[in-house]
């Protein structure tokens, strides 16, 4: 099966905790009897024993968990694709039993759309009072609105940092968490070419010579186009070092150098280090040749290839962050639904609130014409005031 | 007569925390029974409802071994809180004719290694899926309207022997609705005057460990300002964490201001998990 290839399972290894090397009074205590029974002193080394073996199975029974929501998510993904594909008949059976649970799941987040909607106005409520000491102000003081203007700009500044969060946040949150379906393309390296190019300190040298001549105009152009005809030839044998006969090569490289004027000279100090290292492997490839040192078995064309090593590094540090950004982005994920439920029950102690302001009008209503109030009036102020504590003690516990 | 009760109460609870671990036990040999299933499905997968059902199975064999070992720990504590309650008792003079009076003093290695014990002891807390750690676990505090009740441990500040420390542990012995003030006794020093203390001044000890694997949120971070209990001593002091602990039955790694190295900053020292909290 060519699925089992993709299968996102990590397959932990599942192994309970070893109690006869871990935990010893637990297994003394199991090889007695009833009758013996177990002695009160050791209540405290059985408690420790007991918490390894319980955090140990909790660990287990989370990783269960997630693996089963993986394969679940995943046989989801492959029943829709499957039943976009193919749509046979028989294969009808499986799929849209996945298909309709996640539509339910759909419904069932739009449906929080609204709900968070009504915590949108504690927000315009400030501003609408502001406003509103702004009017009452207005024909007292004309002049003093500019510089009563601060407050507003600081609240509108500070509100997207307070404001409540919306389903979309967090479906939006939930959307960058989606599994990373196409993460192995974007690893795979192609190598088209394997001969390396020039190294960039000799392109660059060779840059700025170029340069320098347009300064300095064509007066020196002779020394220069020596000085060219060196680059190239000391590139090719500086870096790639797969020659058959290396012996050649020095000789060759030798008198490339004999015959160089002195600005390719003062050009070659840049290329030391690679030079130095195309020498060592070149000594090392001679020294092979004439019997004198075991060849080594030669490692993959990673490691001749720096840039390749390079790739292969910066990928596992990409790879090390995008993890650690996942975790991140679940923490914030669970934060997110806390805050969500939190802001619900605070809307519900706004509405309290209300409801309790209402009870206490009612009550000064009737204080001010002189009558005391209602049993049934004073009954509903006790019923608010009562569901408004139990609000706020859900919301601090 | 109360105490002659309490003791069968305490044998009986004790034959039932060893049913409990058998119990346990049989549940654990039953579930590394399919856990070695699912290692042999995983190496030859041959259909994934398969492995979906063995998961499953799997997950409810660990929910029971959690539920068995969770109960047989609160076996436990019901026993050492029995233990406790009989000790309280005791402390009161004259009401059981045939005890020794209390004593008043304890020796200071019979404290010292009483504290370690009740440290090392404290209950680590589970994190069962969707759960999070409440107050009084770890580095969490206290809720706005927590009480302490009698016999629990708490951080008072109390001018101590020598000038420096933030406070001293010590014990609840009354809590007064009225003027929301707490009595509390000095861990060592039963007999002495009792001090009264406002509660917004008295700090309740963790009585849950957090466990560093699950819950690291509920444990104070590196560099964070902390009173810590001086290991031998009664004493909080200032302190900055140095290393958070990596395993459950781990301390911190505390550094504190220490008057008697003058010139470079004292070794860190371990201090437990139930002997941290925040500095306010």
């Amino acid at each position: 099966m060519s699925e089992l290839k993709d299968c996102p399972l990590q397959f932990h290894d599942f192994k309970s905790v070893d109690h006869l090397k871990v935990c010893p009074r637990y297994t003394a205590v199991l090889a007695r009897s009833e009758d013996d029974g177990i002695g009160i002193e050791e209540l405290d080394t059985l408690q420790l024993e007991l918490e390894t073996l319980l955090s140990s199975a909790s660990r287990r029974l989370r990783v269960l968990e997630a693996e089963t929501q993986i394969l679940t998510d995943w046989q989801d993904k492959k029943g829709d694709r499957r039943f976009l594909k193919l749509g046979r008949d028989h294969e009808l059976g499986a799929p849209p039993k996945h298909g309709k649970p996640k539509k339910q799941k759909l419904e069932g987040k739009a449906g929080h759309g609204p709900g968070p909607g009504p915590g949108r106005p504690k927000s315009k409520n400030l501003q609408p009072k502001i406003q509103e000491y702004e009017f009452t102000d207005d024909p007292i003081d004309v002049p003093r609105i500019p510089k009563n203007d601060a407050p507003n700009r600081f609240w509108a500044s500070v509100e997207p940092y307070c404001a409540d969060i919306t389903s979309e946040e967090v479906r939006t949150l939930e959307e960058l968490l989606k599994p990373p379906e196409d993460e192995a393309e974007h690893y795979k390296v192609e190598i088209l070419d394997p001969t390396p190019g020039k190294h960039y300190s000799q392109r660059w040298a060779q840059e700025d010579l170029l340069e320098e001549q347009k300064d300095w105009g064509p007066g020196q152009q002779l020394g220069k186009s020596e000085a060219q005809h060196e680059q190239p030839e000391d590139g090719e044998n500086i870096i790639s070092p797969m020659e058959d006969s290396p012996i050649p090569d020095m000789s060759g490289k030798e008198s490339g150098a004999d015959g160089a004027s002195t600005s390719p000279r003062n050009q070659n100090k840049p290329f030391s280090v690679p030079h130095t290292k195309s020498l060592e492997s070149r000594i090392k490839e001679e020294l092979i040749a004439q019997g004198l040192l075991e060849s080594e078995d030669r490692p993959a064309e990673d490691s001749e290839d720096e840039v390749l090593a390079e790739l292969r590094k910066r990928q596992a540090e990409l790879k090390a962050l995008s993890a650690h950004n996942r975790t991140k982005k679940h923490d914030l994920l669970r934060l997110a639904k806390e805050e969500v439920s939190r802001q619900e029950l605070r809307q519900r102690v706004r509405m309290a609130d209300n409801e309790v302001m209402d009870a206490f009008r009612k009550i000064m209503a009737a204080r001010q014409k002189k009558r005391t109030p209602t049993k049934k009036e004073k009954d509903q102020a006790w019923k608010t005031l009562k569901e408004r504590e139990s609000i706020l003690k859900l919301l601090d516990g | 007569m109360a105490l002659v009760s309490a003791d069968s109460c305490i044998a009986e609870l004790l034959t039932e925390l060893h049913q409990l671990i058998k119990q346990t036990q049989e549940e654990r040999l039953q579930s590394e029974h399919n856990l070695v299933n699912v290692q042999k499905t995983h190496e030859q997968m041959q259909t994934e409802n398969k492995m979906r059902g063995l998961y499953t199975t799997a997950k409810a064999d660990a929910e029971a071994e959690c539920n068995l070992l969770q109960k047989a720990r609160d076996k436990i504590a019901e026993i050492k809180s029995l233990l406790e309650e009989r000790r309280i008792v005791a402390k009161i003079p004259g009401l059981y004719n045939d005890s020794k009076p209390p004593r008043k003093t304890m020796r200071r290695g019979v404290l010292m290694t009483l504290l370690q014990r009740s440290a090392m002891t404290l209950p680590l807390w589970i994190r069962k899926p969707g759960d999070k750690p409440p107050p009084l676990c770890g580095a969490i505090p206290a809720s706005g309207d927590y009480v302490a009740r009698p016999g629990d441990k708490v951080a008072a500040p109390v001018k101590a022997v020598d000038g420096d420390d933030q406070g001293i542990l010590a014990e609840v012995v009354s809590y007064s609705h009225a003027t929301n003030k707490y009595e509390v006794d000095d861990i060592d020093e039963e007999g002495k005057e009792r001090h009264t203390l406002s509660q917004n001044r008295v700090i309740p000890l963790p009585q849950w460990k957090a466990n560093p694997e699950t819950d690291v949120e509920a444990l104070f971070q590196k560099e964070q300002l902390v009173l810590a209990l001086y290991p031998q001593t009664i004493c909080f002091y200032c302190a900055l964490i140095h290393v958070p602990p990596q395993r459950p039955q781990d301390d911190y790694s505390v550094l504190s201001e220490d008057t008697f190295y003058a010139d470079s900053y004292p070794p860190p020292l371990n201090v437990a998990q139930r002997y941290v909290v925040a500095y306010l």
